[in-house]
């Protein structure tokens, strides 16, 4: 299996990085190496049924729908530079803009 | 003078003097004055009463930054303590030192960091291993007796072993991942440093238990800190033919004959036993490693925490570009596209969803052999002492081969511990132990006493 840089730059824009261009023939190379050595597991040989292995609990149970969260060290309002009255409080729409 | 307060102080003197090892990246003598403060107000200080530790800087903590090692979390300060961190403080711990690490944990030499490597205590040209090795390079420098590191793939384990500590990686489930920054959520664990088993299990016993903020922690009482033993007599220890092959370092497996002879001295039945799809772990890491960390650091996108660039193009998706492009180092880059080809449509099955079935081979592995009457599997840590700074950085698989020995565990949701087994020209040397999942208690029990037994500064030959 060969990577070609289009392939890489696809991947890219799937992930949502920009790849600088001077990195990129590196980049290339790794990842050719790196896809080379992980398909040695093609010859590894399994069971199409197999479920997968999760490690911990056997069943991880979902919590319940009720309230409770813990409650966070620091207050919203020590967060903000300006809340008021369980708001925060934000310059009014367009007095930022140049006039 | 209190006692916490003194000690704070002279571990605030250790800090200032290890800085050449580049292994912290916040601390400062007000908060562990603080710390010292409030631990001597405490009107029951706890089983780690004035006991300074580090933090492997991917925990969050609300007194300090948390930046994972990278550029993308600069000036990132968390909301809330990770459960562990909560737990530490009420048993009475310090905790006001955030340690270096490899980005996002990700690496096994902690030379990936954005704020530069950590050097190894021993031999500075050297490095500590990964990817928590500021934590591993501040016990060994005596800064601190304990430190947590966290286990995605052996990240405590291996620099355990190069630095000549000892380093516990508990069963998934055991301990809380609340305020763990995710990278792999079916491998992560919070794990220990200690200088001894002791230490590391004290600090372990008081983090470990149900969380109901993480609903992957198992419902179970927490672990205890093991009863002494004076032998291993009763113990069948396995010895797996796949962790030792004919090219092992010369030291390495020079110590870990060493230590086998030291296990049957001390009356435990030695075994040999086969692990054949151990072999399989590495490439099998590295598809689910990256495949989960690419859906873990997709969070990161300028928007909400951290860092942002204003991409050329000024839309909001070359904003997500220009963020993660310019935020991430190379190592994480690279893992993020390995991740995301590997769940590509077209790649799915080919790799992840084998990589799943693999997984569940190399697990079953250690089921079979435990299930025959092993108590405990005995292993070289790491194939070599700790390699030089700058080595292995151009080829990124022969630094995931560093982790041979230690990914299965990860892979398999096992506790294992790494202790000093001797050294190597000068280099320390680790010997894993490894066990049934939630056999801590056995586990470290038995690793102090051959703790005890080996001579962890002798060299070996």
């Amino acid at each position: 299996m060969s990577i070609g840089r289009d392939q890489v730059l696809h991947v890219a824009r799937l992930a949502e990085l920009a790849v600088d261009a001077q990195e990129l023939e590196r980049l290339v190379d790794q990842m050719n190496r790196i896809v080379d050595y992980v398909a040695q597991l093609d010859q590894v040989a399994t069971e199409p049924q197999a479920e997968a292995f999760l490690p911990g609990p056997s069943s991880v149970a979902l919590r319940n729908d009720v309230e409770g969260a813990k409650p966070l060290a620091r207050l919203p309002s020590e967060l903000a530079p300006e809340f008021r009255e369980g708001f925060f409080l934000v310059p009014r729409h367009g007095a930022m803009e140049a006039p | 003078m209190s006692s916490a307060v003194s000690i704070a102080k002279e571990t605030a003197a250790r800090l200032a003097k290890a800085e050449p090892l580049n292994a912290t990246l916040h601390w400062s003598e007000e908060l562990l004055a603080a710390e010292a403060l409030r631990v001597d107000g405490m009107d029951k200080p706890g089983p780690l009463a004035g006991m300074p530790l580090a933090l492997k800087d991917n925990i969050v903590t609300v007194e300090q930054p948390t930046t994972c090692g990278s550029r993308i979390l600069e000036g990132y300060r968390s909301p809330y303590n990770a459960t562990v961190v909560d737990r530490l403080r009420s048993a009475g711990a310090l905790v006001a030192v955030k340690a270096n690490l490899d980005e996002f944990a990700m690496g096994s030499s902690t030379e990936h960091s954005a704020y530069g490597r950590v050097k190894h205590p021993v031999d500075p040209a050297r490095v500590p291993g990964g990817s928590s090795g500021g934590s591993a390079a501040l016990v060994a420098a005596g800064v601190v007796p304990a430190a947590l590191g966290s286990e995605t793939g052996g990240s405590v384990r291996q620099p355990a072993s190069f630095c000549g500590v000892v380093g516990v990686k508990p069963s998934y489930g055991r301990v809380s991942r609340y305020g763990l920054v995710a990278f792999g959520s079916s491998l992560d664990c919070i794990s220990v440093f200690g200088r001894t088993v002791d230490d590391a299990a004290r600090v372990l016993s008081v983090m470990s238990g149900h969380d109901p903020l993480d609903a992957t922690t198992i419902d179970r009482p927490p672990m205890r800190v093991p009863l002494t033993r004076s032998d291993l007599r009763g113990l069948t220890i396995g010895i797996p033919r796949e962790y030792y092959p004919p090219d092992l370092h010369g030291g390495v497996a020079a110590a870990l004959v060493a230590a086998q002879n030291r296990v049957r001295e001390l009356g435990a039945q030695i075994r040999e036993v086969s692990l054949p799809n151990s072999a399989h772990a590495v490439p099998t890491y590295y598809i689910i490693a990256p495949a989960e960390a690419a859906a873990n650091l997709a969070r990161y996108d300028g928007v909400r925490y951290g860092v942002r660039r204003v991409g050329t193009e000024g839309d909001i998706r070359s904003l997500y570009r220009a963020t993660r492009g310019q935020g991430f180092g190379p190592e994480v880059q690279r893992r993020i596209l390995v991740g995301t080809y590997v769940l590509s449509a077209g790649y799915y099955d080919a790799y992840y969803r084998k990589a799943q079935r693999v997984r569940s081979l190399i697990a079953q592995d250690f089921r079979e052999v435990f299930a025959s009457g092993v108590d405990l599997l005995l292993t070289p840590t790491t194939p070599t002492p700790a390699f030089k700074a700058g080595e292995k950085t151009e080829d990124p698989v022969a630094m995931y081969l560093a982790d041979i020995f230690v990914c299965p565990i990860n892979l398999a949701g096992l506790p294992a511990v790494s202790i000093p087994a001797g050294r190597s020209e000068g280099l320390p040397i680790g010997a894993q132990l490894i066990a049934p999942a939630f056999e801590e208690e056995q586990l470290l029990a038995a690793a102090g006493v051959l703790e005890r037994a080996m001579s962890a500064e002798a060299e070996v030959r």
